[in-house]
């Protein structure tokens, strides 16, 4: 397994870049390397790094500046081969993933595509014509969760409590909830370990590529891939006897059905929410409606107030 | 006697033999695009049906097909798996300059298939069938074209070529 800089981005990133962008990216120093989260391409734009909260870009002697039209101007050539690599010159075979506008390539991480939308009816029904990939990087972050432990687990050994991470974007929840996965499966000697079911609709929990997971989720653990989430749930619940089903980005009315009768089955839920405050929250109509119902036990609310997946707050409602 | 009846049957038989060797390149001609369409057919039901990635596709083709067509899907899969950031379009070209060193395919039949080159792999399925599609057909048109040459230019080069060395033999004497 490489590890989260420079070895990462050489092994599991550059070999989808044109040879330009790749010695620009190989000029970059370790730290720098472990804090990118975002690379951009986007066509007669200059390349673009996210590092940390800040975007740069990498001049032709390989620095890097804030003042972004310095940068390495991004060309079709760039775009059409990474996305020929990405694809394994077989667009053919990512139908579903273009529908979904991204495809996760070896080692989880998530390429966002942009382009030419092609339309059958009302639905979406490919891109073609690209004209910017986003490469979000994965990374793992172990025990990021383990301060939420004693809000989940009890310790006797009975249920884990249904539990809502509240989050804005970028504030990692994915992150969170992936790690608690791990942590729930693999258990410990104070915590029982947990049959766990990740529902990934959009593949970023466990980061799976061709189905299986690249990010560590535990021995425990199954995935169900590319699922929607509310199907996913009641597929889990009457297929593979979860003790705790895990999804992201819950919000629709469907999911609020579907938590309800997993709740009702005995089996926990722990999900994560669009909001930046239990306020915000509630002024969405199908979440005041899934709070007041109290399926949920426990909120937790992140921030970036001290970096990602930072714990701003732990609400109970037991 | 015998030296002037050697060098006469020497140079009827070097240019019937030639002769012969051009009205064989008609045949293999149309026989060559005959197992290209059928080859691209497997592969366009490869990619479509079984939605198999393009390196490994253009492999199960190259073994599916006969040789020298077979050339063409072998070479661009091997670069293909190579992994050196090679595209679909440049392995495909790549294929091409192998088979044209062994196969009969005159220079029309090669603009075709180098003309699918750019479109290889880089589109759905249902765009990708219509590619192989009518790649297929106009191959299909180039085999009735190759057919109707093969009529008259088997029989004019066969015989066309021990004419030409009987010819060649009364100006010598």
């Amino acid at each position: 397994m490489p590890g989260s800089g420079k070895e990462l981005l050489r092994k599991e990133i550059l070999p989808y870049f044109t040879q330009p962008i790749k010695d620009l990216l190989l000029s970059l120093g370790e730290d720098r390397c472990r804090q990118l989260e975002e690379i951009r391409l986007r066509c007669g734009q200059p390349l673009l790094l996210k590092v940390g909260d800040k975007d740069f870009t990498i001049d032709s002697r390989g620095r890097l500046s804030e003042d972004i039209l310095g940068g390495y101007q991004v060309g079709e050539e760039d775009i059409y081969r990474a996305i020929a690599s990405i694809s394994d010159n077989s667009l053919y075979a990512f139908e579903e993933e273009i529908r979904r506008g991204f495809i996760t390539v070896a080692g989880g991480h998530r390429v966002g595509l942009a382009g030419q939308v092609i339309l059958q009816g009302e639905l979406v029904k490919t891109i073609k014509d690209f004209s910017s990939l986003c490469f979000r990087i994965a990374r793992a972050v172990k025990d990021c969760a383990l301060p939420l432990l004693p809000y989940i687990n009890s310790s006797n050994g009975g249920t884990s409590v249904n539990t809502l991470v509240i989050s804005p974007p970028r504030c990692g929840k994915t992150t969170i909830l992936r790690d608690l996965a791990r942590l729930l499966a693999y258990g410990s000697k104070r915590y029982p370990a947990r049959n766990v079911v990740i529902v990934d609709e959009r593949s970023e929990l466990a980061g799976s590529y061709r189905g299986i997971p690249q990010l560590d989720v535990g021995p425990r653990t199954d995935v169900l891939d590319a699922c929607p989430k509310a199907e996913g749930m009641v597929m889990a619940l009457r297929s593979l006897s979860p003790q705790v089903i895990i999804t992201d980005e819950i919000g629709r009315q469907e999911d609020v059905v579907a938590i309800q009768e997993c709740i009702n089955g005995g089996v926990a839920v722990i999900s994560s929410v669009h909001a930046s405050s239990l306020d915000e929250l509630q002024r969405r109509p199908v979440m005041r409606e899934l709070l007041s119902t109290q399926a949920f036990k426990l909120a937790v609310i992140l921030s970036r107030q001290n970096g990602p997946g930072y714990i701003q707050d732990i609400v109970r409602w037991d | 006697m015998l030296f002037k009846t050697l060098g006469i049957a020497l140079i009827i038989g070097g240019f019937g033999g030639f002769g012969l060797n051009g009205a064989r390149r008609f045949e293999r001609r149309v026989e060559e695009l005959k197992n290209m369409r059928l080859a691209l057919g497997f592969l366009e039901k490869e990619i479509t049906c079984t939605y198999t990635p393009l390196s490994r596709a253009l492999n199960r083709t190259a073994v599916f097909s006969e040789k020298p067509i077979s050339l063409l899907f072998q070479e661009s899969a091997g670069l293909l798996q190579a992994g050196e950031g090679i595209t679909a379009g440049e392995a495909w070209r790549q294929g091409l300059e192998k088979l044209v060193r062994d196969s009969s395919l005159n220079a029309a039949d090669l603009q075709l298939l180098n003309s699918v080159a750019a479109q290889l792999g880089m589109s759905d399925a249902a765009e990708q069938k219509k590619v192989f599609n009518l790649l297929q057909e106009e191959l299909k048109l180039q085999e009735e074209k190759a057919r109707e040459e093969l009529k008259s230019g088997r029989k004019l080069w066969a015989y066309g070529g021990f004419i030409m060395g009987a010819v060649v033999v009364l100006l010598l004497i």
